[in-house]
């Protein structure tokens, strides 16, 4: 006979409110098997647990049931518990009596009916389990981070002077992402490059630091401390360990005509280029869509030009693997443009502010390119359409956030912040120029912020007007800006010479393609979602992967950085162990019974079935079977539901105990 | 062997406006229609759509007027044509609103002592051309090509709002009118005011408010060089050519600017007679423009 002990959790009122805890330790009591039944205010407490801990001595018991909140919240802590108690953790169970009863009935009566079913329930769940040893798998000690934005680069290096090997992949021929492009930067306006580019610089040459650039991952095996990585190098066209970054190819280039998206296709680039001046590494790609080469098989300038003979014509995609133990995601964001959207598409775009055909109607990064000294002006402010200084600014916020009827609810959280920059980047280069900027409400919630707007407004004379733009059309070589000022309940209308869009922060087109070879799951927008809104806000719900930066939702610098070194954080915990201890919830085969039909290979997601031969001692092949192996399975039981002749069990979920389950009902 | 052509029929709701101030639309309609061999049947006995003044006042008398007429319609064949814009907005409002919004619908049909029909397809004169008869077989029927002609669409406010609702094409940047108008040989201008309000049915409650609105749109369009304006919608039209001379007066510039409806200038490139289609009742005389650029 078994020595159940059952411990009723009132969790403060979440659970006694609706349920009657007293009650359910009552009936539990009853049980065939149960020991011991109480209830407590607080289990997972100081006190609490040592309830537990002394009832397992006193009442010798040898399974427990903590009827409580979810397992995903406690189980470690009572597992814990009942271990240091001298039990084996595996014999604790959680009856879930919150999220799944008290969370979601009203009647009191019912709700403590079925806590008492859930508990009983668990009680013979707990009275079949086995005793479980903890599967150990070594940690592969060096880390993945996938993007070379501010984040990626902040994560990477913070793992790489801890001592650990670091591979960054990065998409673009330069790593430094959006930060790059950007002026000054609030709240303190220092020079955006340089407090980069040393940081790029430092990445680049630290010697526990792989970079891939002009790379993207193609391929994610394995699971937390153990992850084989496919990375595709795409073809550069130009071989990294002859170039020696002179830039000949790019200045005897014969086609320079090419809109250099870095410039926001403000200026142009050759068909060998590096992004920027300061880009890392200074090594040329080749962009064969628009190279005379590879489009007519003729001119061949820089083969010619190049002294070390780095440029290579025929060079082809290489896919590398790197074992890794811990992934970062820091891919960053891009912004939402105003462009017509397809037919049917959640996420609209602004006809009324002529869907992006008035070139003096620009975005945010468009006008810090243009600030910037070493953009495409030299950092002058003048209109994309005719070059002229502009004298009226008026800078539209929220354009595409908080607009549910555009598609997108949420606050895009820095353009409150970068459009004041904006309006004071303005005034310093054009002192006789006048910038407006229309706004629902001011965010500006963090350190110096809210006094670096004021600044704008009582310092920098920026006008701000409390409404919304409705439409912008061009008139002459003005641009008409009808908007509303909801203060006085007037119509405003603005003859601008430059508008600039304060446009919505995304996630990257294709985000959600990287989550699904990753694993990870994202929200509607394609943000990746953290595993806790608050207590896990860098850990994915996939063990040993973490996010960095705007790829989880908009976040400035500041944010960024420190979300960055956070995920670094975790990483080098997860690292400070030489093996990880993995939970035995994994499925195994009676080799005896299996036929070999092998569907449990077909349909495990984690690809964790192989075929095992059986040989006799002559090594004559007697029979093939399915094998699971322990460090890939992921404990989800797919196996165990479709073996066709009942093969294959997960440990701690066998058919026995789950009947026993529904018999106790 | 070439499929042979679907030949087109419609149920019609013209609406009141069609019968009094606006016969001219009316007329052009049913001119080029049977030009082009559509089938157009009147849905017998249909009521005012209640237009903007309606929902203004009572929300419930608007849904039902409108639901009223989608359950006449039932008994003609054919999804159901209508010309004007505000009248398309209402029947299309009602029956989004209707379709979630069960409480109101039983309201509704309480009201009307009968079933909502939300299943029939309401469909404006644009969306039949451009969609269903298509702009090829618009542009094989042209008699008279419209070539010379600088055609200024106007929207307003009503054809392809409320958001979500008419479908009719993009909600504030929509091309509908400059594709069916060009497929007979206009040329059309780009220009600001497209989808401005016209200031609508405050022409006789704030008739200032009109003056300044259509004013607004008639000048941006004078400034992109358009020869002509041409509307969907006998509200519009009223605001631009009845109170034209008006609005010349208050602002002290001169337009001369003849606003069509679309029907008559579609009709006259496929070959209707300019005597069928009501140019002597409009306001600001359109005749010399015509003569002048040799279609009539
Ligand atoms: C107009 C504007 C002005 C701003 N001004 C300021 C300011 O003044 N102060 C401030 O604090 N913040 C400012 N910000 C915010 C700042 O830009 C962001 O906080 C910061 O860039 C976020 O960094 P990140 O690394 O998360 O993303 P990103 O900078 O977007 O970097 C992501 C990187 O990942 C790479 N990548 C993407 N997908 C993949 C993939 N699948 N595989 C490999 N690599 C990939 C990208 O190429 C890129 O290099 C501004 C933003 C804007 C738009
Ligand atoms: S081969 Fe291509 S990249 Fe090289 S110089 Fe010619 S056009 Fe430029
Ligand atoms: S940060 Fe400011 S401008 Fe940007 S979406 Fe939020 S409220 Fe609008």
């Amino acid at each position: 006979m078994s020595r159940i002990g059952v411990f009723v959790c009132h969790c403060g009122e979440n659970i006694a409110r609706t349920v009657d805890v007293e009650k359910v330790a009552a009936e539990a009591a009853r049980l065939p098997g149960v020991a011991y039944a109480t209830d407590y205010k607080y289990m997972c407490s100081d006190p609490g647990q040592n309830l537990l801990k002394n009832a397992v001595a006193e009442h010798r018991l040898d399974g427990i049931v903590v009827a409580a909140c979810s397992p995903r919240m406690h189980e470690k802590t009572f597992r814990n518990a009942a271990k240091s108690a001298g039990l084996n953790p595996f014999l604790c169970e959680m009856a879930n009596i919150r999220e799944h009863c008290s969370w979601v009935h009203e009647d009191r009566d019912e709700a403590t009916a079925k806590a008492s079913d859930i508990v009983a329930m668990m009680v013979a769940r707990v009275k079949k389990d086995k005793r479980l040893v903890p599967i150990t798998v070594p940690v592969t000690k060096r880390a993945l981070v996938i993007g070379g934005g501010i984040a990626g680069i902040q994560a990477a290096l913070d793992i790489a002077d801890a001592g650990h090997q670091v591979v960054l992949v990065e998409r673009e021929p330069s790593i430094g992402g959006h930060m790059a492009q950007l002026s000054e930067t609030f709240p303190t306006l220092d020079c955006s490059q340089c407090i980069m580019t040393p940081k790029m610089v430092d990445a680049a040459n630290h010697p526990n630091i792989t970079l891939h650039t002009y790379s993207e991952i193609e391929s994610v095996d394995g699971y937390i401390g153990n992850f084989q990585i496919t990375v595709r190098k795409k073809a550069r066209s130009v071989i990294e360990e002859k170039c020696t970054g002179c830039g000949v190819c790019s200045a005897k280039c014969p086609q320079k005509k090419i809109p250099n998206a870095f410039d926001k296709n403000l200026g142009t680039r050759p068909a060998i280029y590096v992004p920027f001046p300061q880009a890392v590494p200074n090594t040329p790609v080749i962009d064969r869509a628009n190279c005379t080469w590879f489009k007519t098989g003729k001119c061949g300038v820089c083969q010619k030009v190049c002294g070390p003979g780095a440029i290579d014509y025929e060079q082809e995609d290489r896919l590398i693997v790197e074992p890794v133990g811990a992934i970062v995601v820091a891919t960053g964001f891009e912004l939402y443009s105003i462009t017509e959207k397809p037919k049917g598409s959640p996420i609209k775009g602004y006809g009324e502010f002529g869907h992006g055909t008035i070139p003096d109607v620009i975005d945010g990064l468009t006008f810090e390119r243009l600030a910037s000294a070493s953009g495409p002006t030299g950092g002058k402010i003048l209109r994309p359409s005719d070059g002229r200084e502009p004298k009226q600014v008026v800078f539209v916020q929220c354009v595409g956030s908080r607009a549910r009827e555009k598609g997108i609810s949420y606050c895009s959280k820095i353009c409150c912040m970068y459009t004041a920059k904006h309006t004071m980047l303005y005034k310093h280069k054009v002192h006789d120029g006048q910038a407006y900027v229309f706004f629902m409400d001011a965010r500006t919630p963090g350190k110096s912020y809210d006094e670096f707007w004021r600044r704008a407004i009582e310092e920098e004379e920026a006008v701000y007007i409390r409404g919304m733009v409705s439409r912008l059309y061009q008139k002459g070589d003005k641009i008409v800006v009808m908007g509303s000022d909801v203060h006085v309940g007037v119509q405003v209308e603005i003859e601008a010479d430059l508008v600039v869009l304060a446009t919505a922060v995304q996630p990257r087109a294709g985000a959600d393609t990287l989550a699904q070879k990753l694993g990870i799951s994202y929200d509607s927008y394609h943000f990746y979602s953290e595993a806790h809104a608050k207590l896990k806000p860098v850990e994915c719900a996939t063990a040993g992967i973490y996010l960095a930066g705007a790829c989880q939702g908009p976040k400035d610098i500041p944010d960024t950085v420190s979300q960055a070194s956070a995920a670094a954080a975790k990483v080098m915990t997860l690292f400070a162990k030489d093996e990880l201890e993995r939970e035995p919830i994994v499925a195994k085969v009676n080799e005896k019974n299996c036929v070999a039909c092998l569907y449990c290979k077909k349909v495990c997601p984690y690809g964790a079935v192989e075929e095992k031969e059986i040989r006799d001692r002559q090594g004559n092949l007697i029979r093939v079977v399915a094998y699971v192996n322990p460090g890939v399975c992921g404990g989800c039981g797919t196996c165990q539901a479709s073996c066709p002749s009942k093969s294959v069990e997960l440990d701690g979920y066998t058919d026995e105990q789950i009947m026993a389950m529904i018999e106790a009902l | 062997m070439t499929p042979a052509k679907k030949l087109l029929s419609y149920s019609y709701y013209p609406g009141c406006s069609l019968h009094a101030s606006a016969k001219e639309y009316d007329e052009s309609t049913r001119g080029l229609f049977k030009a082009l061999g559509i089938g157009l049947k009147e849905v017998p006995d249909w009521l005012c759509c209640g237009a903007t003044p309606a929902h203004n006042v009572d929300e419930l008398l608007s849904l039902s007027l409108c639901a009223k007429n989608l359950s006449l319609a039932e008994g003609v064949e054919g999804d159901l044509a209508v010309a004007c814009a505000a009248c398309f907005s209402r029947l299309k409002v009602t029956q989004h609103h209707l379709a979630d919004n069960e409480t109101k619908r039983k309201q509704v049909e309480y009201a009307i002592a009968g079933a909502v029909n939300l299943q029939k397809p309401v469909k404006h004169l644009l969306e039949i051309l451009a969609k269903d008869f298509g702009l090829d077989r618009l542009t094989e029927a042209v008699q008279k090509p419209l070539s010379g002609l600088k055609v200024a669409c106007y929207y307003g406010c009503l054809l392809t709002r409320p958001p979500e609702v008419p479908e009719l094409d993009c909600v504030e940047a929509p091309t509908i009118m400059e594709r069916v108008i060009g497929a007979v040989g206009a040329e059309t201008v780009r220009w600001s005011h497209r989808m401005e309000c016209c200031g609508a049915n405050f022409t006789l409650s704030r008739p200032g408010v009109v003056l300044k609105l259509s004013g607004s749109i008639l000048d941006s369009a004078k400034a992109a060089g358009a020869d002509c304006l041409m509307v969907a919608c006998p509200l519009c039209h009223g605001n631009l050519d009845i109170r034209q001379k008006e609005i010349e007066e208050a602002t002290g510039e001169r337009f001369g600017m003849p606003v069509f409806y679309m029907t008559q200038l579609l009709a006259l490139a496929v070959g209707v007679a300019p005597g069928k289609l009501g140019f002597d009742s409009m306001i600001v005389n359109p005749l010399p423009l015509l003569k002048e650029k040799g279609l009539v």
